[in-house]
Protein backbone atom coordinates (compact mmCIF):
# COMPACT_ATOMS: atom_id res chain seq x y z
CA UNK A 1 0.00 0.00 0.00
CA UNK A 2 1.29 3.27 -0.73
CA UNK A 3 1.35 6.05 1.85
CA UNK A 4 -1.59 8.08 -0.09
CA UNK A 5 -3.97 5.04 0.35
CA UNK A 6 -3.41 4.26 3.64
CA UNK A 7 -3.57 7.92 4.47
CA UNK A 8 -6.84 8.06 2.26
CA UNK A 9 -8.28 4.98 4.26
CA UNK A 10 -7.36 6.36 7.68
CA UNK A 11 -9.34 10.14 6.68
CA UNK A 12 -12.55 8.00 5.82
CA UNK A 13 -12.65 6.29 8.74
CA UNK A 14 -11.94 9.31 10.68
CA UNK A 15 -14.42 11.36 8.92
CA UNK A 16 -16.62 9.63 6.87
CA UNK A 17 -18.06 6.88 9.45
CA UNK A 18 -21.28 8.27 10.12
CA UNK A 19 -22.92 7.06 7.16
CA UNK A 20 -26.63 8.45 8.16
CA UNK A 21 -25.25 12.10 8.13
CA UNK A 22 -24.09 12.06 4.98
CA UNK A 23 -26.84 10.47 3.24
CA UNK A 24 -28.54 13.62 4.80
CA UNK A 25 -26.34 15.98 3.46
CA UNK A 26 -26.24 14.56 -0.19
CA UNK A 27 -29.66 14.54 -0.33
CA UNK A 28 -30.07 17.56 0.92
CA UNK A 29 -27.49 19.11 -2.46
CA UNK A 30 -29.46 16.46 -4.74
CA UNK A 31 -32.60 18.40 -3.81
CA UNK A 32 -30.87 21.47 -4.35
CA UNK A 33 -29.34 20.39 -7.70
CA UNK A 34 -33.35 19.42 -8.90
CA UNK A 35 -35.21 22.73 -7.71
CA UNK A 36 -32.44 25.40 -7.53
CA UNK A 37 -34.89 27.38 -9.46
CA UNK A 38 -37.25 26.78 -7.15
CA UNK A 39 -37.78 29.36 -3.72
CA UNK A 40 -35.74 27.84 -1.51
CA UNK A 41 -34.45 28.63 2.38
CA UNK A 42 -33.37 26.74 5.33
CA UNK A 43 -36.45 26.07 6.18
CA UNK A 44 -37.75 24.11 2.82
CA UNK A 45 -34.80 22.78 2.75
CA UNK A 46 -34.92 21.20 6.41
CA UNK A 47 -38.25 20.64 6.26
CA UNK A 48 -37.51 18.59 2.85
CA UNK A 49 -34.88 16.51 4.54
CA UNK A 50 -36.88 16.21 8.02
CA UNK A 51 -34.25 17.89 10.20
CA UNK A 52 -33.54 20.94 12.12
CA UNK A 53 -32.70 23.75 10.20
CA UNK A 54 -29.65 24.28 12.75
CA UNK A 55 -28.77 20.99 12.46
CA UNK A 56 -28.97 20.98 8.51
CA UNK A 57 -26.61 23.90 8.35
CA UNK A 58 -24.04 22.48 10.56
CA UNK A 59 -23.98 19.33 9.05
CA UNK A 60 -23.64 20.47 5.20
CA UNK A 61 -21.25 22.77 6.12
CA UNK A 62 -19.11 19.96 7.92
CA UNK A 63 -19.13 17.93 4.52
CA UNK A 64 -19.45 20.25 2.03
CA UNK A 65 -16.83 23.38 3.61
CA UNK A 66 -19.90 25.62 2.50
CA UNK A 67 -23.44 26.69 3.35
CA UNK A 68 -26.18 25.56 1.32
CA UNK A 69 -27.32 28.65 0.44
CA UNK A 70 -24.08 29.05 -0.53
CA UNK A 71 -24.00 26.16 -2.89
CA UNK A 72 -27.17 27.26 -4.01
CA UNK A 73 -26.44 30.81 -5.03
CA UNK A 74 -23.19 28.82 -6.98
CA UNK A 75 -25.66 26.65 -8.57
CA UNK A 76 -27.37 28.79 -9.85
CA UNK A 77 -24.89 31.15 -11.12
CA UNK A 78 -23.38 28.08 -13.00
CA UNK A 79 -26.75 27.81 -14.59
CA UNK A 80 -27.02 31.00 -15.56
CA UNK A 81 -23.89 31.48 -17.40
CA UNK A 82 -25.38 27.92 -19.71
CA UNK A 83 -28.76 30.21 -20.26
CA UNK A 84 -26.76 33.69 -20.76
CA UNK A 85 -24.49 31.58 -23.23
CA UNK A 86 -27.73 30.84 -25.25
CA UNK A 87 -28.89 34.52 -25.72
CA UNK A 88 -31.78 34.20 -23.54
CA UNK A 89 -32.29 37.83 -21.62
CA UNK A 90 -31.08 39.10 -18.13
CA UNK A 91 -34.05 39.29 -16.50
CA UNK A 92 -35.46 35.74 -17.95
CA UNK A 93 -32.53 34.13 -16.95
CA UNK A 94 -33.20 35.38 -13.38
CA UNK A 95 -36.21 33.71 -13.10
CA UNK A 96 -35.15 30.45 -14.58
CA UNK A 97 -32.61 30.15 -11.91
CA UNK A 98 -34.52 30.81 -9.18
CA UNK A 99 -33.65 34.92 -8.71
CA UNK A 100 -36.40 36.95 -7.75
CA UNK A 101 -34.55 40.50 -9.12
CA UNK A 102 -33.13 41.15 -11.92
CA UNK A 103 -30.69 43.99 -10.10
CA UNK A 104 -29.84 41.78 -7.16
CA UNK A 105 -28.71 39.09 -9.57
CA UNK A 106 -26.79 41.42 -11.68
CA UNK A 107 -25.41 42.55 -9.02
CA UNK A 108 -24.22 38.79 -7.63
CA UNK A 109 -23.33 37.83 -11.06
CA UNK A 110 -20.40 40.94 -11.54
CA UNK A 111 -19.48 39.95 -7.61
CA UNK A 112 -18.92 35.91 -8.43
CA UNK A 113 -17.79 36.21 -12.49
CA UNK A 114 -16.33 39.42 -12.40
CA UNK A 115 -18.67 40.66 -15.09
CA UNK A 116 -22.11 42.37 -15.65
CA UNK A 117 -24.13 39.70 -16.73
CA UNK A 118 -25.08 41.96 -19.44
CA UNK A 119 -21.44 42.73 -20.61
CA UNK A 120 -20.50 38.23 -20.08
CA UNK A 121 -23.36 37.92 -22.67
CA UNK A 122 -21.25 40.71 -25.28
CA UNK A 123 -18.07 38.68 -24.36
CA UNK A 124 -19.48 35.04 -25.08
CA UNK A 125 -21.10 36.66 -28.56
CA UNK A 126 -18.03 38.17 -29.74
CA UNK A 127 -15.88 35.01 -28.86
CA UNK A 128 -17.98 33.28 -30.99
CA UNK A 129 -18.18 35.58 -33.94
CA UNK A 130 -14.70 36.20 -33.77
CA UNK A 131 -14.25 32.02 -33.56
CA UNK A 132 -16.94 31.47 -36.49
CA UNK A 133 -15.31 34.43 -38.65
CA UNK A 134 -11.40 32.44 -38.82
CA UNK B 1 -5.72 38.37 -9.66
CA UNK B 2 -7.37 35.64 -11.56
CA UNK B 3 -6.67 31.81 -12.01
CA UNK B 4 -5.75 31.27 -15.58
CA UNK B 5 -3.20 28.85 -15.66
CA UNK B 6 -2.12 25.55 -13.65
CA UNK B 7 1.39 23.51 -14.13
CA UNK B 8 1.54 19.61 -14.20
CA UNK B 9 5.05 18.91 -14.10
CA UNK B 10 5.74 16.38 -17.08
CA UNK B 11 8.84 15.03 -18.31
CA UNK B 12 7.61 14.74 -21.99
CA UNK B 13 5.69 17.41 -23.51
CA UNK B 14 4.71 15.75 -26.62
CA UNK B 15 3.95 12.38 -24.85
CA UNK B 16 2.03 14.42 -22.42
CA UNK B 17 0.04 16.24 -24.80
CA UNK B 18 -0.68 13.00 -26.41
CA UNK B 19 -2.02 11.97 -23.14
CA UNK B 20 -4.04 14.90 -22.56
CA UNK B 21 -5.83 15.04 -25.72
CA UNK B 22 -6.00 12.09 -26.92
CA UNK B 23 -6.46 10.12 -23.49
CA UNK B 24 -8.48 12.33 -20.97
CA UNK B 25 -9.78 14.73 -23.80
CA UNK B 26 -8.44 18.13 -22.92
CA UNK B 27 -8.20 20.05 -26.10
CA UNK B 28 -4.57 21.95 -26.44
CA UNK B 29 -5.27 26.38 -26.30
CA UNK B 30 -1.27 27.41 -26.64
CA UNK B 31 1.63 26.13 -28.43
CA UNK B 32 4.33 28.08 -28.12
CA UNK B 33 8.39 27.37 -28.92
CA UNK B 34 9.99 28.59 -26.31
CA UNK B 35 13.85 26.71 -26.94
CA UNK B 36 14.90 23.67 -28.94
CA UNK B 37 13.11 21.05 -26.48
CA UNK B 38 10.68 22.83 -24.46
CA UNK B 39 6.93 24.51 -25.48
CA UNK B 40 4.74 27.13 -23.68
CA UNK B 41 1.78 24.00 -24.11
CA UNK B 42 -1.62 24.63 -22.57
CA UNK B 43 -4.55 22.75 -22.64
CA UNK B 44 -8.17 23.05 -21.36
CA UNK B 45 -11.28 21.15 -20.66
CA UNK B 46 -13.31 20.49 -23.50
CA UNK B 47 -16.04 21.54 -21.42
CA UNK B 48 -15.23 24.61 -20.18
CA UNK B 49 -12.63 26.23 -22.80
CA UNK B 50 -13.14 29.26 -21.75
CA UNK B 51 -11.92 27.65 -18.22
CA UNK B 52 -8.45 27.58 -16.72
CA UNK B 53 -5.39 26.12 -18.48
CA UNK B 54 -3.01 23.43 -17.30
CA UNK B 55 0.31 24.21 -18.67
CA UNK B 56 1.96 20.96 -19.37
CA UNK B 57 5.70 21.93 -18.32
CA UNK B 58 8.49 20.08 -18.47
CA UNK B 59 10.64 21.08 -15.15
CA UNK B 60 11.23 17.85 -14.33
CA UNK B 61 13.38 17.36 -17.42
CA UNK B 62 15.48 20.31 -16.99
CA UNK B 63 15.49 21.10 -12.77
CA UNK B 64 16.97 17.94 -10.63
CA UNK B 65 14.78 19.38 -7.50
CA UNK B 66 11.39 18.86 -9.59
CA UNK B 67 12.15 15.33 -10.65
CA UNK B 68 12.85 14.46 -7.36
CA UNK B 69 10.11 16.06 -5.65
CA UNK B 70 7.72 14.56 -8.80
CA UNK B 71 9.16 10.72 -8.61
CA UNK B 72 9.01 11.16 -4.40
CA UNK B 73 4.68 12.71 -4.72
CA UNK B 74 4.39 9.73 -7.74
CA UNK B 75 5.92 6.58 -5.20
CA UNK B 76 4.06 7.90 -2.01
CA UNK B 77 1.10 7.55 -4.59
CA UNK B 78 -0.08 11.28 -3.68
CA UNK B 79 -2.14 13.23 -6.37
CA UNK B 80 -0.77 17.10 -6.80
CA UNK B 81 -3.81 17.69 -9.31
CA UNK B 82 -7.19 16.82 -9.10
CA UNK B 83 -9.95 17.24 -12.09
CA UNK B 84 -13.96 16.76 -11.53
CA UNK B 85 -15.82 14.16 -13.71
CA UNK B 86 -19.60 13.88 -13.68
CA UNK B 87 -20.02 10.18 -13.70
CA UNK B 88 -17.00 8.47 -11.51
CA UNK B 89 -18.14 4.63 -12.97
CA UNK B 90 -18.37 5.73 -16.77
CA UNK B 91 -15.37 7.77 -16.55
CA UNK B 92 -13.51 4.71 -14.83
CA UNK B 93 -14.55 2.51 -17.53
CA UNK B 94 -13.41 4.58 -20.07
CA UNK B 95 -10.16 5.40 -19.18
CA UNK B 96 -9.41 1.66 -18.37
CA UNK B 97 -10.66 0.83 -21.24
CA UNK B 98 -7.81 2.87 -23.08
CA UNK B 99 -5.45 1.08 -20.82
CA UNK B 100 -5.18 3.93 -18.17
CA UNK B 101 -3.52 2.47 -14.92
CA UNK B 102 -5.73 3.17 -11.13
CA UNK B 103 -4.05 2.81 -7.93
CA UNK B 104 -7.19 3.60 -6.15
CA UNK B 105 -10.13 2.61 -7.93
CA UNK B 106 -13.71 4.58 -7.43
CA UNK B 107 -13.88 5.09 -3.62
CA UNK B 108 -16.63 6.63 -1.88
CA UNK B 109 -14.94 9.36 0.80
CA UNK B 110 -17.99 10.87 2.72
CA UNK B 111 -19.40 13.61 0.41
CA UNK B 112 -17.72 12.58 -2.76
CA UNK B 113 -16.23 9.77 -4.75
CA UNK B 114 -11.82 9.83 -5.86
CA UNK B 115 -10.19 7.80 -8.05
CA UNK B 116 -6.36 7.96 -8.69
CA UNK B 117 -4.82 6.92 -11.80
CA UNK B 118 -1.32 7.40 -13.46
CA UNK B 119 -0.86 10.40 -16.11
CA UNK B 120 2.38 8.24 -17.65
CA UNK B 121 4.11 11.55 -17.82
CA UNK B 122 5.41 11.29 -13.81
CA UNK B 123 1.81 12.35 -12.10
CA UNK B 124 -0.47 10.73 -10.43
CA UNK B 125 -3.79 12.00 -11.31
CA UNK B 126 -6.72 12.48 -9.03
CA UNK B 127 -10.47 12.45 -10.25
CA UNK B 128 -13.46 13.36 -8.32
CA UNK B 129 -17.36 13.10 -8.03
CA UNK B 130 -19.40 14.77 -6.12
CA UNK B 131 -22.27 13.06 -4.67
Amino acid sequence: MTFYQNEILRIKNMCYANTAQIQKVVATRNYIEKHFDKPLNLDSLSHAGFTSKYHLLRLFKRYYGQTPMQFLIDKRIEKSKFYLKKGITISETCYLVGFESPSSFSTLFKKKTGYMPSNFQKKQFSQSRSIGDF
Amino acid sequence: MKVKVLSIPVQDQAKALAFYTEILGFVKKVDVPLSEDSRWLTVVSKEEQDGPEILLEPSPKHFEPAKTYQRSLFEAGIPYTQFNVENMQQEYDRLSALGVVFSIKPTEMGTVKIAVFDDTCGNNIQIVEML
